[in-house]
């Protein structure tokens, strides 16, 4: 029996799994390099992680922020610049897994991370692309994850390719290596793949709990089910621990980790101000 | 031709002043790391207008602007959304309202038109797989410039390219400098040297001013040559609330505090007035940090050393005359010489 557990803690423990020891493994920025450093000390010691700022084969010593944090440049291997890791290692094949977060995804895991239409009908910028583009089209294999995402029926802007309309259209294309896209979509809720003929998403496995209504309510398609259901993984206790001494954020929803985090920072400055104000009443005191 | 004998050591403001125009094309030469903050507020308390920018992640560098109403265009990859998914950013309130045009690229190749423009050339090319995308079909404010496509002569195959990008000014900050402008950084790189040796100007603010041996002695830490350099500030804490490797990490307090005030309306300037208008410079940031919220606060995020193994660049020889006054594959020595230069010399007849 392993010890309670939260939704998001199953899906990053999920993602870490899909990372295989001796993996060259590019993360993006949030839920990727939380899963990559659970990988890195459990299952996956020798896996090669790294960030399209250049930093190759790092161990983040808390979650990065951004793409070139500098808590993950104490100590890795390799310093390449952006240039060279989309060209020297992702372009050359070196990459084989890229693990991506999700913005807007089509039924052809096709993504949007770029401009949404907005209620008033404007292009509102979503965040920007930023590596997506290139590491979904020359990565080996590429993993997905979504958390606050969203699936579309047709995506406003395709800003990184999946399978385009499915079938061989990826493959005739003659732009990407073969067997490369996007393999398997992990969200809280369901494990999604992509068929083999077709390419179309379908469901793979459910989280504990969940139904398949609830997770076709999201999808604005007709989904896809795989024959037989497959299980999310159970993760162990060292992967708990070690993911909530790594990110504690991580184990809760967002809005409950802002809470959290907010309540601490207000107990923390209220403790500063007492320090400072009995330090000053010890000041005054030794004055007079 | 530069004779290197002058110091370009000077503050933030002259050399903005001096270097910084309206209507000018600006870098952010650091990537995520390290982010200019120093620079950025200088240029913001000028209030530089018209800037186009080039941001390639859209971090504070980009809202500080943005919200300064410096910027009218951006070139951007990636913007991020400080107040949150649902509080947003400065640049999409502003793009929303129209202020600012933005244009679209992926990290990718936004760095390859600054390493066309840094090699000299006029594109680049990059990778086919951006063709099937609507970062290449769809345009803004560089329609039919954003891309182009080519025939490789070689393979006959299509390949896309970007134009190049030569920016007017690149802002940079490091860890160290010497005061010809030989800039030194360690710490993710991105596309920050392509950056910096794209543009026409370039202004570096770093934490220290080293003697010029300690350059010499490393020069692998070296991303900018001092004679494409042309102001050097020295600028403790410049980079502050983001972290610079060596130096400080990011500052989760203050950085708290600006999507705290992002995620409302009008929120930024408001932190603005206090944090950059109404002081006249880093230093004077810095003790505005420190009466705050405390030095220990600040101190907090200072970095615990991690040293880089030392870099043996020694060599045995070091002359081509031993201890003993003798050329080491002639084996004579200087009186010898004088001799065979008489004996055996093309001598010059007057």
């Amino acid at each position: 029996m392993t010890k309670p557990y939260t939704k998001q803690e199953l899906i990053v423990i999920t993602v870490a799994r899909q990372i295989q020891d001796g993996d060259n493994c590019l993360l993006g920025i949030g839920l990727p390099t939380v899963a990559g450093a659970i990988a890195k000390h459990s299952h996956a010691p020798g896996a090669r992680l790294m960030m399209e700022s250049g930093i190759v084969d790092f161990d983040p010593l808390v979650p990065p922020m951004h793409i070139a944090d500098a808590c993950c440049s104490e100590g890795y291997s390799y310093a390449i610049d952006l240039f060279g890791m989309f060209t020297a290692i992702a372009h050359c094949g070196h990459l084989d897994k890229a693990v991506l977060g999700v913005a807007q995804i089509d039924r052809y895991g096709n993504l949007n991370s770029s401009y949404r239409t907005s209620s008033t009908g404007e292009q509102q910028r979503i965040t920007g692309s930023g590596g997506a583009p290139e590491f979904i089209s020359y990565a080996k294999e590429t993993i997905l994850t979504l958390k606050s995402g969203e699936f579309v029926y047709e995506l406003p802007y395709l800003s990184s390719p999946g399978y385009f309309g499915g079938g061989r259209e990826r493959e005739e294309s003659g732009h990407y290596p073969p067997g490369s896209g996007p393999s398997i979509l992990i969200t809280p809720e369901a494990i999604f793949r992509f068929d083999t003929d077709t390419k179309e998403m379908y469901l793979s496995a459910l989280a504990p709990s969940v139904t398949a209504e609830k997770v076709m309510s999201r999808i604005p398609w007709d989904l896809k089910v795989a024959d037989k259901l497959e299980f999310f993984p159970v993760p162990t206790d060292a992967e708990l621990t070690f993911l909530r001494r790594f990110s504690p954020r991580s184990c809760f929803s967002n809005s409950v980790a802002d809470e959290l985090t907010l309540n601490g920072t207000i107990e923390k400055m209220a403790k500063r101000q007492a320090f400072l104000e009995r330090c000053r009443a010890a000041a005054v005191e030794a004055s007079s | 031709m530069e004779k290197r004998n002058t110091s370009k050591v000077m503050t933030a403001k002259e050399a903005v002043s001096r270097f910084v125009k309206d209507g000018e094309t600006l870098v952010v030469g650091n990537y995520t790391e390290g982010s200019p903050l120093a620079l950025i507020f200088e240029v913001i308390r000028q209030k530089k207008k018209g800037l186009t920018l080039f941001s390639q992640s859209g971090n504070m560098d980009a809202e500080f602007l943005v919200a300064g109403d410096c910027i009218d265009r951006l070139y951007s990859a990636f913007v991020h959304k400080w107040g949150g998914r649902a509080g947003g950013s400065m640049i999409e309130r502003y793009q929303m309202a129209g202020k600012l045009e933005v244009e679209d690229y992926t990290n990718f190749t936004y760095n390859a038109m600054l390493a066309a423009g840094a090699a000299g050339y006029s594109y680049m090319p990059v990778m086919p797989a951006i063709m099937d995308t609507d970062v290449f079909k769809k345009r803004g404010f560089t329609g039919d410039r954003k891309f182009g496509v080519t025939i490789c002569p070689f393979t006959g195959k299509k390949v896309p390219v970007v134009p190049a990008a030569n920016p007017d000014i690149c802002l940079l900050h490091v860890q160290r400098a010497d005061k010809f402008g030989n800039a030194q950084h360690w710490g993710g790189l991105g596309s920050t040297v392509h950056a910096c040796l794209a543009s026409k100007k370039i202004i570096v603010s770093c934490e220290e001013i080293v003697d010029h041996e300690i350059v010499r002695s490393s020069p692998h830490h070296t991303i900018v040559p001092d004679f494409r350099v042309d102001a050097i500030v020295k600028e403790p804490w410049g980079a502050h609330p983001m972290e610079l490797p060596g130096y400080y990490s990011t500052d989760l307090d203050m950085l708290g505090i600006i999507s705290y005030f992002n995620a409302i309306e009008g929120g930024l300037k408001q932190l603005m007035n206090e944090w950059v208008y109404n002081l006249p410079d880093r230093a004077s940031y810095i003790q505005h940090y420190i009466e705050n919220f405390g030095k220990p606060v600040l101190d907090s995020y200072k970095a615990k050393p991690y040293y880089s193994a030392p870099t043996n660049y020694g060599i045995g020889t070091h002359s081509l005359w031993d201890d003993a006054g003798r050329n080491i594959s002639m084996n004579v020595n200087l009186e010898d010489m004088d001799r065979l230069i008489i004996e055996k010399g093309d001598l010059v007849n007057d």
